[in-house]
């Protein structure tokens, strides 16, 4: 498979001098994947996050995503970037109170120039594959969780980015609902949507994604391949 | 809490305090900056309103002006006999005598009027030492006192020679033997002109002779001067302290106060126009800032509750931060607004012909505590509300806008056909409506005051125009032994036999080269001249003449014209011009004084001689106060039949230089003629157009400093939504736009609402302006505002709005992400 992400002696400190949040990691996401990024509080786990995301630069080394080097870009290109290539969902689902749910999951695609009609007509669809079509114009406090996360998602997806970047995205959700919301990564991690998933919940790692990197003190403790069911029943990794 | 009493409660409210300070650098620095520009602009505007209400009185009392100037003949009076005098009862202070003489005199013309040199008035010259003294204390303007024979320093105001010689000027006293020099090296001020300029007492010996003796001032202030009935009182006690016509002549200061009160009265309404204005901004715009910044500081406020702070500390805590930062601002902005009131009242005492005027120091003092005090209000209320909720209550209500605010906004402004930056930033005042009315308020007033002070600028060169005359007839040609023709200035008033008068050709003695011309002669000499002369257009002319007008005391000034002069540039505020014999048309005094109408009779005596006339027109005049007459030839020369004009006014063709062309008519007329350049410069237009100036930009500055608090406000309470607009792509131009959009919709409406106000102020500020002057004003005056204008002056507001919004805007953009994502 083709690297969709790949991070080369990256590292990221905070303070000069001070201890690195992220420690000279090097990694490499394959499209297609569904990696699980794990480790106790602060051991970089959104760190790496944010950096694979365009939301902060690397102290040192090379971050690439989709063959750009977004540790080069300015702030508007890693904004453009964002906007193209990465989808992010967030444990507490990161909403704007003040639009429809249709608006919300819309925005990206308005940022990028697309017209109200289309940009409404795709954010519907997402809507509707994700089962709350009928909240289109209902605001997101009156939703539960698990449907804020879906909105939350749906806006992701709305510019087909290449990457679905999720930190702890069923950390704020009851059990059965983090489980629906596991289950809805899968199923887009199964048509193809490359998933950087982190998390502290090994269950969760273990259920939802097929390859498990471990950070200790921001550095890559392991990187375990696991076969996925459907990979398993079908031989793959043999 | 700690049984240290007072002082260890203090220990902990100080920290919150001085941490807020520390914390919160940029609102720290914005309430400063508010203060600062809110004050300057209160300062000045109040100070100038208090200054014109009697800007002769105040300097009349801090300059010790005399109530009488008396005129003695030293022959008749002894110096001991003079200084006994200032025992008298009733004599309060005196000063003098100084020996003073009268005498003509010459200078150096401006460059416009073709250099050369030009007749002076009589100049009376007064021998000072210093110019202090216990009576008449001079405000030295510019240059130094005469410290050195040779030297003079000239009086500015109603008695300064009206060419405005510059320092080191030299003035050649031609009306003494030997025709000596002196060099201007000051100028200076007396409250009521007691000379026309002043000397070192030695000079007065040089400068007498025969047909210029020497007579002496004393100056008095008397304990009973109110009325002219003490005045001529306290001058009749003098005359019978002195020896028989020792006295020749007194003057009293009510005649320099009515002067003045004329100059002054105009500025008054505009004033307190603009300084209303700026002292309702400055209020509205302190107290949006202050309250603001405590309500953003309710989380903070919630968890200091939450720690164990009472009600009365968090209060005392939170007034404490502001009033800080408040106090440092408006001691500054008293400070500046005293810097900036200074060369504006420096021009306004030279307009107001007194000698100086300052910001009054009970203005210094009142203007930086009401601030403070409001100050205090707008941090207390809220502080006392976050005060009575739970530290839970505070934290919630600090966080956002209550929820369901703005929504339906954001709905329909999202279909609009526009960048959805722009859409969402539109619809964002909407979720905080008591902080948008506030700042649509501050920016409404703003460009209200754009649109009067452009309106204003417009009508006041209207009404220079329209006094001077100087489009229509840029050229006046005065005969020889005429008057002074309406509108010049700088016509000498007459060239006694004898005098030298240079012109760019060479110079002449007056009379000399032959006698001086006939009426018939020198009319012959100006109209071939002017048939001959390149450039001339049109020209008519004038006579002019005082008249008795029966049932007034007082002599109205009449001026016919011989031909039409439709053209000469009199803009008529009501009525129409006349069209024949026995019509008139008056200035607006005249009709005040009269009791009259247009469209009414009135009498003319002229040479015991009756002419009723038929007042047609009221026109824009203010020569003689307003009592002024204009008609046709016919109408006078009925009661005067040797009438002769005295005037020429001449109409130029388009391009043709007024300076070139009088040059080229005064070498062929000679040194009988005096042709004049109306002069449309004005230094009362120049002080009315710096004060509006300099007010309308302190008031917009007012407005941009509470936009950019509005913006600052806005980015901290929404500072996770903009991270969140950030993370789905939103790039840093698209992030300024959207925050100046919070604003700019805002100012625009603003912007629209204030044009009418605006026009509404300034038809309601000109007309005060006029009458307080006492006159009307031609409508077209009023009708400044145009299409093109209209619509730029609508703009005012969002121009205010972006230029307050784009650099917290900027800020908005730079927030790092991840920071704005974890900001709660």
């Amino acid at each position: 498979m083709d690297a969709l992400v790949q991070l080369s002696n990256v590292t990221k400190r905070y303070d000069n001098g001070g201890p690195a949040a992220v420690d000279d990691v090097s990694l490499t996401i394959a499209a297609g994947e569904a990696v699980a990024v794990m480790g106790p509080s602060g051991s970089g786990k959104s760190t790496l996050l944010n950096l694979i995301g365009g939301l902060d630069r690397p102290t040192s080394g090379a971050v690439t995503v989709a063959g750009q080097r977004i540790d080069q870009l300015g702030e508007t290109g890693t904004a453009r970037f964002r906007r193209t290539q990465v989808g992010m969902i967030f444990q507490f689902f990161n909403l704007l109170e003040d639009l429809t749910v249709l608006d919300n999951a819309m925005l990206p695609a308005q940022l990028g120039g697309m017209r109200r009609p289309k940009a409404r007509a795709r954010a519907g669809e997402l809507l509707a594959a994700l089962g709350i079509e009928r909240h289109a114009n209902a605001y997101p406090a009156r939703l539960s969780g698990g449907e804020r996360q879906r909105v939350a998602i749906a806006r992701a997806l709305v510019n087909r980015p290449a990457l679905l970047l999720a930190d702890e995205p069923t950390g704020a959700l009851d059990t059965a609902t983090g489980d629906q919301i596991g289950r809805l990564l899968l199923d887009l991690n199964a048509s193809g949507q490359t998933l950087v998933l982190v998390t502290h919940d090994p269950a969760l790692a273990a259920r939802y994604a097929h390859r498990t990197v471990r950070l200790t003190d921001g550095a890559v403790a392991s990187d375990e391949t696991r076969p996925s069911a459907r990979d398993a029943a079908a031989g793959v990794g043999r | 809490m700690s049984a240290g009493g007072p002082l260890a409660l203090a220990g902990p409210v100080g920290r919150v305090a001085g941490g807020g300070l520390t914390r919160r650098r940029l609102q720290t620095i914005v309430i400063g900056l508010v203060l600062l520009v809110s004050c300057a602009a209160s300062v000045l505007a109040l100070g100038l309103v208090v200054e014109s209400e009697s800007p002769f009185d105040h300097a009349f009392a801090a300059q010790h002006g005399a109530d009488v100037t008396a005129v003695v003949n030293p022959g008749r009076a002894s110096h001991d006999q003079l200084a006994a005098t200032a025992h008298l009862a009733g004599v309060t202070a005196a000063a003098g005598p100084f020996s003073q003489v009268t005498t003509s005199a010459e200078a150096p013309a401006p460059a416009q009027f073709g250099g050369g040199m030009a007749q002076l008035p009589a100049i009376t010259l007064a021998g000072r030492a210093s110019p202090g003294g216990p009576v008449d204390q001079l405000v030295l303007q510019s240059g130094h006192w005469a410290t050195a024979p040779g030297q003079v320093v000239l009086a500015t105001g109603q008695s300064g020679p009206q060419i405005g010689l510059p320092l080191g000027a030299h003035i050649t006293l031609n009306g003494l033997p030997g025709k000596p020099t002196l060099t201007v090296v000051g100028t200076a001020n007396s409250v009521t002109g007691s000379a026309d300029g002043w000397v070192v007492p030695a000079e007065i010996g040089r400068l007498s002779s025969p047909s210029t003796p020497v007579s002496e001032q004393m100056l008095y202030r008397f304990a009973s001067a109110s009325t002219l009935t003490a005045l001529h009182a306290d001058a009749a006690e003098l005359t019978r302290a002195l020896p028989a016509r020792a006295v020749a002549g007194t003057q009293n200061y009510l005649a320099a106060r009515d002067s003045e009160t004329s100059n002054a009265a105009p500025f008054v309404p505009f004033l307190v126009a603009f300084g209303v204005l700026g002292l309702v901004m400055s209020v509205l715009i302190t107290a949006n800032v202050v309250s603001g910044a405590v309500v953003a500081g309710y989380r903070r406020i919630g968890v200091l509750k939450s720690i164990g702070f009472t009600p009365g500390q968090v209060v005392a805590a939170y007034t404490g931060q502001v009033l800080v930062s408040a106090i440092v601002g408006c001691l500054a902005g008293v400070v500046l607004g005293n810097i900036l009131a200074m060369p504006v009242l420096a021009q306004t005492a030279n307009v107001y012909q007194v000698g100086a005027l300052h910001v009054p120091v009970w203005v210094d003092v009142m203007v930086p505590l009401v601030m403070c005090c409001l100050v205090a209000i707008a941090a207390v209320l809220p502080a006392l509300r976050a005060g009575r909720l739970s530290a839970v209550q505070a934290i919630a209500t600090g966080r956002a806008p209550r929820t369901g605010r703005g929504y339906g906004a954001h709905r329909l402004l999202g279909r609009l056909p526009l960048p959805r930056p722009a859409t969402i930033g539109l619809a964002a005042p909407f979720a905080r409506p008591a902080r948008t009315v506030m700042t649509m308020t501050a920016i409404g007033l703003g460009a209200t005051a754009v649109t009067l002070a452009v309106g204003l600028t417009s009508s006041l060169n209207d009404v220079v125009q329209g006094l001077s005359h100087a489009n229509a007839e840029p050229v006046q040609i005065q005969l020889p032994g005429g008057g002074p023709g309406p509108g010049i200035t700088e016509v000498p008033q007459d060239c006694p036999p004898g005098a030298v008068v240079t012109t760019p050709k060479g110079s002449h003695v007056c009379g000399a080269g032959g006698p001086q011309p006939s009426a018939a002669a020198a009319q012959r000499a100006v109209q071939t001249a002017l048939a001959a002369q390149p450039g001339t257009a049109h020209y008519v002319a004038e006579a002019n003449q005082q008249v008795s007008i029966v049932g007034l005391t007082q002599p109205v000034s009449v001026t016919a014209f011989r031909g039409d002069a439709t053209w000469t540039g009199y803009d008529l505020i009501s009525g129409r011009w006349y069209s024949g014999p026995g019509q008139v048309v008056v200035g607006s005094r005249f009709l005040a004084v009269t009791g009259s109408r247009v469209g009414d009779t009135v009498t003319l005596e002229v040479n015991g001689k009756q002419v009723p006339v038929k007042i047609v027109g009221q026109a824009f005049n203010t020569r003689d106060n307003g009592l002024t007459m204009l008609t046709d030839w016919p109408t006078l020369a009925r009661a005067e039949p040797g009438l002769a004009p005295d005037t020429y006014d001449v109409g130029l063709q388009s391009g043709t230089s007024a300076t070139a062309y009088a040059s080229s008519l005064q070498n062929k007329l000679g040194s009988h003629y005096f042709v004049a350049i109306n002069d449309a410069h004005s230094d009362v237009l120049d002080v009315m157009l710096a004060l509006i100036g300099t007010l309308t930009l302190l008031l917009a500055i007012v407005a941009g400093l509470g936009v950019l608090n509005t913006v600052v406000l806005n980015t901290r309470e929404r500072v996770h939504d903009l991270g969140v607009f950030k993370v789905i792509g939103m790039t840093p131009r698209q992030t300024t736009a959207m925050a100046v959009c919070w604003v700019a919709g805002v100012g625009l409406i603003a912007g629209v609402i204030a044009v009418p106000v605006g026009i509404a102020m300034h038809r309601a500020v000109l007309p005060a302006m006029a009458s307080a002057a006492g006159t009307g004003l031609p409508p077209s005056y009023l009708t400044v505002y145009h299409g093109v204008e209209l619509g730029a002056l609508a703009l005012a507001g969002v121009a205010i709005a972006i230029a307050g919004a784009l650099l917290p805007a900027s800020w908005a953009a730079a927030i790092r992400t991840g920071a704005a994502l974890r900001a709660e």
